[in-house]
C-alpha cells in the first residue's frame, strides 16, 4: 500500500478505517437498541419493581401464544415459499430473455413498492369483494362458476396480498445473482451433451442459492413484522405483530406488548444470524 | 422460440398482470364522478384531484412527509455511506455481524420501533417533533442505504482506487474523483428506496404525529377513519405518479436496471 | 415504575450528550394552543364550531392536530410535564384509564361555566376528570334492498343470522369500540353482565357460519355495498353519513333492548396551557354543539341543544340508548379482549 502512515502503523490506519463505521453505529446503538431496550425493561420488571422472567413463563407456557408464534412463523415462511417460487422465473427472464424490456420489467417491480400500502388493499377489496370484478368475470363473463366465491376474509387472499408486497424483493434479489453468473459454466454443461433442463438443475441453480438465500430471508423478516395487510385483509390470522398492535390500540397492556415484541425480535434475530450465514458462505 | 420460452413469457405476464391489477383498479377509481369509491365508476372526473388542493390538512402534511424524507434520506446517506464503503471491503467475521446490525431495523415492526422510540426520546428531550421524527425515519432508512452503497461497492475492484493514489492523488480525491462516481448508483438505488420508505411510512409516524408533524399517510389515515371519498385514491394516485416521476429521472441518470442491486 | 425502567438500562449514558438539544423540541409557543380531532369531516366541523369562535373570542389561536386516541394519550404518557397536546378527544374507555393515571385536570363548572348544562353522568363516568361532548349508538344498519324484515332486537339479530337468514358484517376485535358497543352491548342484551360474559360468547358460536368481520367502519360499508353481508352492527351517525352521501339503500335500526352510547370525550392534560378551559367551554356550547350535531349527524351532550327537525328523527334519543359502565369494563377488558382471542380470532 502507498498510504505512509499504513506502512509504519497498520493498526491506526485500521483504526482510522473503522471510525467510517462509528457515526452509523453510534446512531443506531443510540436510536434503536436504546429505545428497544428500554422497551423490552417493560417486560422484565414486575408490578413491585423487581426483576421478573414470569411474563415470559407464563407467556410460553400458554398454549394459545404458542399456537400464535407457531402461526407467525408458518405464515412468514408460507410466503416466503409462495415468492420465492413465483420470483425466480421471472427473475429469469430479466436477466436472461428480456434484453431491451429488462428496464420495463425492474419499472414495472419496483412501481408497486411506490405505492401506498392503503391502496393496495383497497384494491385488492375492490377485485375480490362478492360483487367485485373477479367473481364478475368467473360467474357472467367466463361461465365457469355458478354462483360468486367468497374471497375476503380467506387465509388465501391474504397471503396472496402479502405476496404482492414482498415478491419484487425476491425477484430483485435472485436478478442480481443470476446476472453475476458465468455463463461459459452453462455453455459447457450443454457442450458436454447436457440437456437444458439438466443444465439448469445442475449448474443455474446451485449457482443461484444465494440469491434465493438473501432473499427468501428478506422476505421472510419483513412478512414476520408486517401487521397492516392483515388488519385492513382479515384472513383470520393470529400473529404476534397483530397481537402487538392490538396491545397498543385497544388494551393497552405495555408489558404484554413488550413480551411479544422481545419474542419476535429473538425470532427475527435468529433469522438474522442465518441470513450471517449465508452471506459468509458467498464471501468464502 | 422454444416451447420453454413460451411459458416462462406467459408466465411473467401473468405475473405482472398479478401485480398492477389492484393498483390500476385504485388509479381508475381515483377519476370517478362518483362520491363514493366503488368499481366500475359511472363516469369521470377530476373533482377529487381538485379535493386534494381544497384540503389544507392534506397539502400540509405532504410537504412536512417531502421534508422529512428528504432529510431522512441525506441523514441516512451521511451515516451510511461511509459504514457502506468499510463494510464492503471488510471480510472477518465481526464486520459480517456489523452489517447484519446494521440491516436490523429492517426486521422489527414498525409500529414497536415508533412506541419504544416515542418514549425514549421524549425522554431524551425530544419530545413529539420533527426532529424526533428525523431521527427516528433515519433508523428505518438507514439500512436500504447501506444495503445497496456496499452491494455496488463490493463490486468495484480495489485496483481503480490504488491506480490513483499511485498515480499521486490524496485519499480525499481519490475519494472524490474515483470511489464517488463509482458507487454513485448505489447511492442513487439507496436514496430512492430510502425517500419512499420514509414517505410511505405510517406505523413509526403515527407515534409523533401532531398538528405540526403529521405526515401524509397519517392525514389519510385519519382522513379515510371518517370519510371515504375517492379523494383518497387521488392522492394514492399522486402519489404514485410523483414516484414514476422519480424512477424515470433515476433512470434517465444510472440506468434503472443498476437499480436490482437494491434488493 | 418510570425510573426502574430508566435504571435498567443504565442510566442514560447517550443521554447526557444529547440533552443539549432538548431546546429543539418544535413546541409551538405564546398563545397556541394544540387541539384535535379526527379526520375528514370530523376535522372541518371542529375547526367550524369550536375552533372558529375559541379564536374569536380569545384572540388565540389554536392548531387540530389529526389522529386518534391511542396516538394521544401514549403521546402525553410519554411527556407527563410537558404534554404536547392541550385538549384530547378520547374514547370513553381511555378516558377512563386517562383519568385514572392521574394525567388529566379536574373538570369543574368553576372552570367550564357550560358544564352545568350537561348531565353531571357524562362527567362521571370521566371521573370528574372529562366530560363526553358528542354520541352516537351502535344497533343495526341493514340493506333495504336485501333485508326486508329486519331483526328489531339483539336478540332477533342474534337468533336470525344463527339460522343462517342473514350473513352479518360485526366489528373485529382490532377495532378499539368494538368491546363496548358491541361486545357488552349484546352481552347486556342477552342478560349478561360485566362479570359474565358467556351470552355474548355462546351467540357468537351460534353465529360463527354467516358472521364477516370489519376491521374499520369502511369495511362495513364495503361489505354492505359488495353484497359481502346483509346487515350488521354499526352506528347510527355514519349510516345517516351515508344517506347523506347519496346512499339510499341504507338504513339504521336501535335494537330494542338499547344500543350502546358510544360518547366521544374531551379531556384536559396536566400541565397544558389553561387556553385549554376557554376553548373546552366552546365545544361544551349549546350553540356550537348544535351546529356540529348538523354536520356529524351525531346527538350532542348540552342539555339545552335544539335539533332541528331533520336531526331530531336521526338522532337516537339518550332515554333509548344504554350508558355503559365504562370504568368497570376498563377492568376487565383485557380479560374479554384475551377471550375474543382465544374463542373467535381475529
Amino acid at each position: 500500500m502507498p498510504d505512509q502512515a499504513s506502512a509504519q502503523a497498520p493498526m491506526s490506519a485500521a483504526l482510522r478505517r473503522a471510525l467510517l463505521l462509528a457515526p452509523a453505529l453510534i446512531f443506531l446503538a443510540v436510536f434503536f437498541v436504546m429505545p428497544l431496550v428500554d422497551n423490552s425493561a417493560r417486560s422484565f420488571i414486575a408490578e413491585d419493581g423487581g426483576f421478573t422472567l414470569s411474563r415470559y413463563g407464563a407467556f410460553l407456557t400458554d398454549r394459545f401464544y404458542l399456537g400464535v408464534i407457531a402461526e407467525t412463523v408458518i405464515l412468514s415462511a408460507v410466503v416466503t415459499a409462495v415468492s420465492v417460487v413465483i420470483a425466480y422465473p421471472v427473475a429469469y427472464v430479466l436477466v436472461r430473455k428480456a434484453g431491451r424490456l429488462s428496464g420495463l420489467i425492474v419499472f414495472l417491480l419496483i412501481a408497486p413498492l411506490l405505492t401506498s400500502i392503503i391502496m393496495r388493499t383497497f384494491g385488492w377489496q375492490v377485485l375480490f369483494a362478492r360483487r367485485g370484478l373477479v367473481n364478475q368475470w368467473l360467474v357472467t363473463d367466463l361461465g365457469l362458476l355458478d354462483a360468486p366465491l367468497r374471497w375476503l376474509n380467506t387465509p388465501g387472499l391474504a397471503i396472496a396480498a402479502l405476496v404482492h408486497v414482498l415478491v419484487p424483493f425476491a425477484v430483485l434479489s435472485i436478478a442480481s445473482v443470476l446476472q453475476g453468473v458465468d455463463r461459459r459454466l452453462e455453455e459447457g454443461a450443454l457442450m458436454l451433451g447436457a440437456s437444458r433442463f439438466r443444465t439448469f438443475l445442475e449448474v443455474t441453480l446451485p449457482l443461484t442459492t444465494d440469491g434465493i438465500g438473501t432473499g427468501a430471508i428478506l422476505v421472510f423478516m419483513i412478512a414476520n413484522g408486517s401487521f397492516v395487510t392483515l388488519v385492513l385483509l382479515g384472513g383470520g390470522f393470529q400473529t404476534l405483530p397483530l397481537l402487538i398492535y392490538q396491545q397498543f390500540n385497544t388494551t393497552r397492556d405495555f408489558a404484554l406488548a413488550s413480551t411479544m415484541s422481545t419474542v419476535l425480535l429473538v425470532i427475527a434475530l435468529a433469522c438474522l444470524w442465518l441470513q450471517l450465514r449465508l452471506v459468509r458462505r458467498q464471501g468464502v | 422460440m422454444r416451447l420453454s420460452d413460451i411459458a416462462l413469457w406467459l408466465f411473467t405476464i401473468a405475473f405482472f398482470v398479478f401485480m398492477i391489477l389492484p393498483i390500476a383498479v385504485v388509479v381508475v377509481i381515483s377519476f370517478t364522478s362518483a362520491g363514493y369509491a366503488a368499481f366500475p365508476i359511472p363516469g369521470w372526473s377530476l373533482q377529487w384531484f381538485a379535493r386534494i388542493f381544497e384540503y389544507q390538512p392534506f397539502l400540509d402534511s405532504l410537504w412536512v412527509s417531502l421534508k422529512l424524507a428528504v432529510v431522512a434520506t441525506v441523514l441516512s446517506c451521511l451515516l451510511g455511506i461511509p459504514a457502506a464503503l468499510y463494510l464492503a471491503r471488510a471480510r472477518s467475521g465481526w464486520a459480517m455481524a456489523i452489517t447484519t446490525f446494521l440491516l436490523s431495523p429492517l426486521s422489527m415492526p414498525m409500529i414497536v420501533i415508533g412506541f419504544a422510540s416515542l418514549f425514549f426520546l421524549s425522554w431524551l428531550g425530544f419530545g413529539v417533533s420533527f426532529l424526533s421524527l428525523a431521527v427516528v425515519h433515519t433508523v428505518i432508512c438507514l439500512p436500504y442505504v447501506v444495503r445497496t452503497c456496499a452491494a455496488v461497492y463490493r463490486a468495484v475492484p480495489p485496483a481503480y482506487e490504488e491506480a490513483a493514489q499511485i498515480l499521486g492523488a490524496s485519499r480525499f480525491t481519490t475519494f472524490r474523483e474515483v470511489t464517488l462516481p463509482l458507487i454513485r448508483p448505489g447511492i442513487a438505488a439507496g436514496s430512492l428506496f430510502s425517500f419512499l420508505t420514509s414517505f410511505d411510512n405510517l406505523p413509526v409516524s403515527y407515534f409523533f404525529g401532531s398538528a405540526q408533524t403529521n405526515t401524509l399517510p397519517v392525514v389519510m389515515l385519519a382522513y379515510m377513519e371518517h370519510q371515504f371519498d375517492p379523494s383518497i385514491a387521488a392522492l394514492s394516485t399522486l402519489q404514485l405518479a410523483l414516484a414514476v416521476i422519480a424512477l424515470v429521472v433515476a433512470d434517465r441518470l444510472y440506468g434503472i436496471e443498476k437499480m436490482t442491486v437494491a434488493a | 415504575m418510570k425510573l426502574n425502567r430508566r435504571n435498567f438500562i443504565g442510566t442514560g449514558m447517550a443521554a447526557t450528550g444529547l440533552l443539549g438539544l432538548s431546546g429543539l423540541p418544535l413546541r409551538a409557543q405564546g398563545k397556541t394552543l394544540n387541539v384535535t380531532a379526527y379526520g375528514g369531516v370530523w376535522e372541518q366541523a371542529v375547526r367550524d364550531c369550536f375552533v372558529a369562535p375559541f379564536e374569536a373570542k380569545t384572540g388565540a389561536t389554536a392548531t387540530v392536530s389529526l389522529g386518534g386516541p391511542a396516538q394521544w394519550l401514549a403521546q402525553v404518557e410519554a411527556n407527563p410535564e410537558a404534554p404536547p397536546l392541550d385538549v384530547l378527544i378520547m374514547s370513553p374507555d381511555l378516558a377512563v384509564l386517562a383519568a385514572e393515571s392521574g394525567l388529566m385536570d379536574d373538570f369543574t363548572v368553576e372552570k367550564l361555566p357550560n358544564l352545568a348544562h350537561i348531565p353531571q353522568e357524562f362527567t362521571d363516568a370521566c371521573l370528574g376528570k372529562g366530560t363526553y361532548f358528542d354520541y352516537g349508538v351502535g344497533g343495526i344498519t341493514y340493506n333495504k334492498q336485501v333485508v326486508a324484515d329486519p331483526p328489531r332486537s339483539f336478540a332477533d339479530f342474534v337468533e336470525r343470522v344463527a339460522a343462517g337468514e342473514f350473513v352479518a358484517s360485526v366489528p373485529s376485535i382490532q377495532y378499539g369500540p368494538t368491546t363496548v358497543f358491541f361486545l357488552w352491548a349484546l352481552n347486556n342484551a342477552l342478560g349478561g353482565d360485566v362479570e359474565n360474559t358467556d351470552p355474548f360468547f355462546e351467540a357468537m358460536a351460534k353465529m360463527k357460519d354467516n358472521l364477516v368481520f370489519w376491521a374499520g367502519p369502511n369495511d362495513f360499508f364495503n361489505h354492505l355495498s359488495s353484497g359481502e353481508a346483509d346487515l350488521g352492527i354499526y352506528f347510527d351517525g355514519r349510516t345517516w353519513n351515508h344517506v347523506d352521501e347519496g346512499v339510499d339503500w341504507i338504513d339504521f335500526i336501535n335494537p330494542s333492548e338499547g344500543g350502546a352510547m358510544t360518547a366521544v370525550a374531551i379531556q384536559k392534560p396536566k400541565h397544558a396551557s389553561d387556553l385549554a378551559w376557554d376553548y373546552l367551554n366552546e365545544v361544551l356550547d349549546a350553540g356550537n354543539q348544535a351546529k356540529f350535531a348538523e354536520i356529524l349527524n351525531y346527538g350532542v351532550t348540552n342539555t339545552q341543544v335544539q335539533y332541528s327537525e331533520k336531526l331530531a328523527a336521526r338522532v337516537t334519543p339518550l332515554s333509548e340508548a344504554k350508558l355503559p359502565p365504562y370504568a368497570d369494563i376498563a377492568r376487565v377488558r383485557a380479560d374479554w379482549v384475551d377471550r375474543w382471542n382465544r374463542e373467535i380470532g381475529m
